[in-house]
C-alpha cells in the first residue's frame, strides 16, 4: 500500500506553501492558507452512516418521498434489462458511494483524483485557480465534470454536466438523473477519519436535495486496484429475468 | 431438492449480507419466502467481476436434471475472497451442497445464495472459511 504523505499536496509544506502562496498571488490565482487544505490522500473504507456496518443513510429507496412523480414514471416504464450495468457500465455520482467498497484519494497541486474500488473508476476534480478548460456546451459526461476547492478545512467538489442516466440516482431501483443533476461532495477530516457529505439535486427526479453524510476509516485491507468487469459475468443474472415487454424483439447485445 | 420453511436464515450472515443485497437489486429475480437445497456437480466456477458465480448440473422440482446458476447476489471478487473463496474454490466434476432462494421465472433455474450460507460438502463440511465480506 502506497505510503499516504506521497499524494499531499505540496502546498501543505510550510516552507514551499509560503512560495506557493506569494506565486499564486502573483499570478491573481486566489491562494490557500496551508491549514486550510485537509489531508484526504490514501485509502479509505467504505462510509457508514454510524455504527459500524451502516450504509442506510444513503440509499434512495425505490419509492421514495423524495421522488417526484416523473421519477417514478421512468422508473416504472424502464426495462431492467436495459440497465447499463449489465454492459459493465459503472454507477455514477452519488450512487458509487453507496456500496460497500474501498477508495483512494490522490492530491496534487491542480486537482485531485478519487479512484473508485469497484469498475476501474477514476474521478477527476480539476481545482479551481488552475487555468483548468470549461466543458464546451454540448459536452456531457457519465461521471459529469468536477471542479474543486478547499474551503474551511474541506474539500467541496460540485459536479455537473451529467449525461442522462437511466440508472443515475439508483441503479437498484432504476431511478434515472438527468442532465440537471449535481452533486455536491465536501470531504474533510475527523480525527483519523474521512467525512464525506453528498447532496444531490436534480430537479426533474427529486423534489428537493437528497443529502447523506458518512464517515469513512482508513482502509486497512489490501487494495485491488484492477476491476475487470467480465461482460459475460455482467450479464449473468439477466438468464433468470422474465422479460418485461415480451412482445419486442428479443434483445441481441453487442460483445464489446 | 429440499425445500427449507420460510425464515430458516443463520441471522449473523445475513447482518453481514444484508447490505450488499440491498446494492445489488435481486428483487423480481428470486423467491424471497422460499428455500431450496440442491446437490449437484459443478460445471463451471467463475471467480470474476462484478459478480462470481457457479454452474451446477442438480435435480429440479420435477425431477429433471438442470443447469443451475448459483448467484452471491452483490458480492465481487473482493469479498468473496475475504470468506476464502478463491479461483480453485470449485473443481468441474466435484459434488457440493448449495442452499438459497430459487429463482422466481418459469423454466429458469437459478438460486441465490444470501446470508454466509456457503455452499458445503455432501458430508455437511464447509468448503470455504466464511467470516466477513468487508
Amino acid at each position: 500500500m502506497t505510503n499516504r504523505k506521497d499524494y499531499r499536496s505540496a502546498l501543505s509544506r510550510p516552507a514551499e506553501s509560503l512560495a506557493a502562496g506569494v506565486a499564486l498571488a502573483l499570478l491573481g490565482t486566489s491562494g490557500f492558507a496551508a491549514d486550510e487544505i485537509p489531508d484526504l490522500a490514501g485509502i479509505w473504507q467504505f462510509g457508514s452512516c454510524g455504527g459500524g456496518f451502516n450504509l442506510s443513510c444513503m440509499i434512495l429507496e425505490e419509492d421514495d418521498e423524495l421522488l417526484t412523480s416523473r421519477a417514478k414514471a421512468y422508473r416504472d416504464a424502464i426495462d431492467e434489462a436495459a440497465q447499463p450495468k449489465y454492459d459493465c457500465a459503472p454507477m455514477s455520482v452519488p450512487h458509487m458511494w453507496t456500496d460497500p467498497y474501498a477508495y483512494s484519494i490522490e492530491q496534487h497541486e491542480d486537482r485531485v483524483l478519487i479512484h473508485y474500488g469497484k469498475d476501474d473508476v477514476v474521478r477527476t476534480v480539476w481545482l479551481e485557480g488552475h487555468g483548468h478548460e470549461e466543458p464546451a456546451v454540448n459536452e456531457f459526461f457519465y461521471f459529469g465534470h468536477s471542479t474543486g476547492r478547499y474551503e474551511d478545512g474541506a474539500l467541496v467538489v460540485t459536479t455537473d454536466r451529467f449525461t442522462f442516466d437511466p440508472q443515475g440516482l439508483n441503479a437498484d431501483f432504476r431511478i434515472p438523473s438527468s442532465t440537471q443533476k449535481q452533486v455536491v461532495e465536501r470531504f474533510s477530516r475527523d480525527g483519523e477519519n474521512l467525512v464525506l457529505e453528498v447532496t444531490t439535486t436534480d430537479t426533474f427526479f427529486l423534489k428537493e436535495p437528497w443529502s447523506f453524510r458518512v464517515t469513512s476509516r482508513p482502509f486497512q485491507g489490501e487494495w485491488e486496484d484492477s476491476w475487470q468487469c467480465d461482460l459475460e459475468a455482467a450479464r449473468q443474472s439477466l438468464k433468470l429475468l422474465p422479460p418485461m415487454y415480451p412482445d419486442d424483439p428479443p434483445i441481441e447485445r453487442i460483445e464489446y | 431438492m429440499r425445500l427449507f420453511p420460510k425464515g430458516y436464515l443463520l441471522l449473523a450472515g445475513v447482518l453481514v449480507s444484508a447490505g450488499l443485497e440491498a446494492h445489488h437489486s435481486t428483487r423480481g429475480i428470486y423467491d424471497e419466502d422460499r428455500e431450496i437445497e440442491l446437490t449437484g456437480k459443478v460445471i463451471e466456477w467463475r471467480f470474476i467481476n462484478p459478480h462470481p458465480y457457479l454452474i451446477i448440473e442438480a435435480p429440479a422440482e420435477d425431477g429433471t436434471v438442470q443447469q443451475w446458476d448459483v448467484s452471491y447476489g452483490g458480492a465481487a471478487v473482493v469479498h468473496l475472497r475475504r470468506q476464502g473463496y478463491a479461483a480453485d474454490t470449485f473443481k468441474p466434476g466435484e459434488t457440493i451442497v448449495v442452499r438459497g432462494k430459487p429463482a422466481l421465472a418459469e423454466g429458469v433455474y437459478g438460486v441465490l445464495i444470501e446470508g454466509g450460507r456457503h455452499p458445503t460438502r455432501p458430508d455437511g463440511t464447509q468448503i470455504v472459511s466464511g467470516g466477513s465480506m468487508f
